[in-house]
């Protein structure tokens, strides 16, 4: 201890002196370092949070976005069906016979061209 | 200053040892946590927030030859129960009961089960699925399951054949190409949250499972709604027990149309008996009766055994051959080979396969395709069943000779009839065109292929002719004449075998007729088999006009011109129905046509003007209805006949 005695006393005695001004400008930039040093790794650490929340975030437009994917494509194969159903060809005899009147066309009333 | 200076660098000392141990059990407790349970860790916290969501195969869809729909699939909602978190049973069975229309009790007693998982009910409705979720019981709860669909109903039904709940084919080409329709069932693991909730950090790309493919047909809605319309009418009419219609492409093979009765809707496929599933037209063998004495025919004819005028005697009606007596429906005298198979002789028939001998008819049994399946991509088929030679009694040359003592399946019937049809090529039929991907690729491709070459062009042509002769005047067939074509084609009258008795029951009866049209240039080849029909048991009579309307349809369809004009009756009027703008025709007057300059249709109602282009052959192209109006180029002026003319017709 007895060294490191010394050395405080010696740095009081130091402190005592007014520090050469090109010292203070090195401390001054060192502090300066380190708050840039220290802004930007919070500036990191906040941009992944923001990324990562922009991530979940979009995670959930995409789920939402999917369902909805999924509930169209049902949609659109219910509609299929429903049309191929309506456009069968047993129900559209019977409304071409039962709506419209019409019947099969008789021996000479379809002429087919050369 | 000396004494405060000492107690703040003790003080350091400490605060330095402090910080140092609680680093030290900071990085032991990471160390614990990330070496030593890590892996245990790692796993409970991946079960809290990843699950594993699970992607329901997409089975591909089939679609007839035009892209008509025939099968598609949908998700729909299965509700199953976890009985052990369930409270109120009796409650909830009632309400359960009310909204999916199933008796309480039976609700109740699954849900009272002693096991972890049942079924509520299965593939329910989208609003008896709302129902459900509003009810927000603990223990109840949905599932998405894939449902399939049939929009045409019965049609084709037994072709197509059906799924079961676990989305896998049974029947048909949902059996035989269940592989490429299928799809694959994967998984998915992606992030949920506190709710439950799916988040889709890792993106999309997981989720895509590719579908199943989907299948082209051959088959046409249209003609097979028509061979299924005539087919019930006629069974109905003649009050029979089943019956096939084939209609078939002869050069390629293509089935267009494949109708069974009793027919079958997929749709409900659990609430209908395996008569009504099976597909008679490959799996049913019968004896096909005087239809295969067009076989006989086409192997006399082949190796020159008998010419189309050679003479026969037909013993006036009956003949004794090998120990039995052969009949003939209306006794025959002397006639030539080619009215033997209008009159649809057994005798002549008999005579002809005793000059053959029976080596070389069952030569052409064989190339004929008999005895073996065609290898139509349907399943199930039969082979029928044909004896060899050496295994064949002294009657069966003559009972073979008109179709009786060998059995065929209805589409080798029509199979053979193609071959006459075509030139004499055994063509393997298919239903399915081509698999595609979902997207675009042609995953599997069905292509017209030869099986072998039967009897040479020579040999089909004249037997061609000679089966035009049965639909025309004398014939047994004229029943099946369509106005306007020639039809080539053959009536078979069979008995049944009794099962019971043995022997041939008394009056059951196979009516059938086979035929092509337009006979020179056949774009369809037809079969009709009627099984068991009561009130008329004849060939030419109960299959023969089934013939007629379905391929006088087809022929519509496919807008085949006729080969001689038919008769044109003035347009049927129908009093009940007056038409709604009457429409004064223009009075003008026709200019007397010339080779070299436009014919006149101006003043000519749509109908006359149709009538004259077929008359005279022209190409026309027509604008509007009524009357014709202008024409270009103008009546009397110059004109190409390659470029037809425009009509422009109004009124």
């Amino acid at each position: 201890m007895a060294p490191a005695g010394a050395q405080a006393r010696k740095s009081n005695a130091v402190k005592r002196e007014r520090p050469a001004p090109h010292t203070r400008r090195t401390q001054h930039r060192h502090v300066f370092l380190i708050g840039i040093l220290t802004a930007g790794l919070v500036a990191l650490v906040l941009i992944h949070v923001w990324l990562r929340l922009q991530v979940v975030h979009t995670g959930y437009v995409l789920s939402t976005t999917s369902k909805l994917q999924s509930r169209l494509e049902q949609e659109n194969r219910e509609l299929k069906i429903e049309l191929a159903t309506l456009t069968s060809p047993e129900r559209l005899e019977l409304m071409a016979r039962q709506r419209l009147g019409l019947r099969t066309p008789e021996k000479g009333q379809v002429i087919v061209l050369p | 200053m000396r004494r405060p200076a000492r107690r703040s660098q003790h003080r350091l000392g400490i605060a330095r040892i402090l910080f140092l141990a609680l680093f030290l059990v900071i990085g032991g407790r990471a160390i614990q946590l990330q070496v030593l349970q890590g892996e245990k860790l790692m796993r409970l916290g991946h079960r809290q927030h990843l699950k594993e969501w699970i992607v329901l195969p997409k089975r591909g869809a089939l679609f007839d030859r035009t892209g008509e729909p025939l099968a598609l699939s949908m998700e729909s909602q299965s509700v199953y129960a976890r009985p052990r978190r369930i409270h109120d049973v009796e409650k909830l069975s009632h309400n359960l009961a009310r909204i999916l229309k199933l008796r309480a009790a039976d609700v109740k007693e699954k849900i009272s089960a002693e096991k972890p998982f049942v079924w509520v009910k299965r593939q329910v409705s989208s609003s008896e699925a709302e129902q459900i979720q509003t009810l927000n019981a603990d223990g109840i709860g949905m599932f998405y399951e894939p449902n399939r669909h049939y929009p045409q109903g019965q049609l084709a039904g037994q072709v197509i054949g059906f799924v079961g709940l676990d989305s896998e084919g049974l029947e048909g080409l949902e059996l035989k190409y269940n592989n490429y329709i299928r799809g694959e069932t994967g998984s998915s693991v992606a992030e949920r949250d506190a709710l439950g909730r799916r988040v889709l950090v890792q993106g999309v790309e997981g989720l895509h499972i590719p579908p199943g493919s989907d299948l082209h047909l051959t088959v046409d809605t249209s003609i097979q709604h028509m061979a299924e319309k005539e087919l019930e009418a006629s069974i109905r009419k003649y009050r029979a027990k089943a019956g096939v219609v084939i209609v078939v492409e002869p050069f390629t093979g293509e089935v267009l149309a494949l109708a069974n009765y009793p027919s079958f809707d997929p749709n409900n496929y659990s609430k209908q008996s395996a008569e009504q599933r099976r597909n008679r037209a490959v799996t049913d063998s019968f004896e096909p009766g005087s239809t295969f004495k067009t076989i006989l025919a086409a192997a006399a004819l082949e190796e020159g055994v008998v010419g189309k005028e050679d003479l026969f005697y037909c013993e006036m009606g009956k003949y004794s051959y090998a120990g039995k007596i052969i009949h003939d429906t209306h006794p025959h005298g002397w006639l030539p080979f080619s009215k033997i198979l209008q009159v649809s002789s057994n005798i002549g028939f008999t005579k002809v396969a005793e000059k053959l001998k029976k080596e070389r008819f069952f030569k052409y049994i064989e190339k004929f395709g008999f005895g073996e399946p065609t290898g139509i991509d349907v399943p199930g088929e039969a082979a029928g069943l044909v004896r060899k030679p050496d295994k064949w009694a002294a009657i069966d040359l003559a009972t073979h000779g008109f179709g009786q003592g060998i059995s065929t399946t209805p589409l080798q019937m029509v199979m053979a009839y193609a071959a006459i049809a075509n030139g004499g090529f055994l063509m393997r039929p298919y239903v399915v065109r081509r698999a595609v991907g979902s997207k675009g690729e042609v995953l599997m491709q069905n292509q017209p292929h030869v099986v072998r070459r039967v009897i040479s062009e020579k040999t089909a042509t004249l037997l061609s002719s000679m089966l035009q002769d049965v639909t025309t005047e004398g014939g047994t067939g004229t029943m099946a004449n369509i106005e306007g074509f020639t039809v080539a084609g053959k009536t078979g009258t069979a008995q049944k075998a009794d099962p019971v008795h043995g022997g041939y029951a008394a009056k059951k009866r196979v009516a059938s007729f086979i035929g092509f049209v337009p006979a020179n240039k056949p774009r369809l080849v037809a079969l009709v088999l009627i099984d068991e029909p009561e009130v008329n048991v004849y060939g030419g009579v109960v299959a023969a006009p089934v013939f007629r309307n379905v391929a006088r349809g087809a022929l519509r369809y496919f807008a085949v011109a006729p080969q001689k004009p038919a008769a044109l009756p003035a347009a049927p009027l129908r009093p009940e129905a007056p038409p709604r703008h009457v429409v004064k025709r223009p009075n003008v007057k026709q200019v007397e046509d010339s080779a070299e300059a436009a014919p006149d249709f101006v003043g000519l109602s749509l109908r006359e003007a149709l009538e004259k282009a077929q008359a005279l052959k022209v190409k026309v192209r027509l604008q509007g209805s009524g009357y014709v109006i202008k024409q270009s180029p103008a009546p009397g002026g110059r004109w190409s006949e390659e470029a037809g003319l425009v009509l422009s017709l109004q009124g």
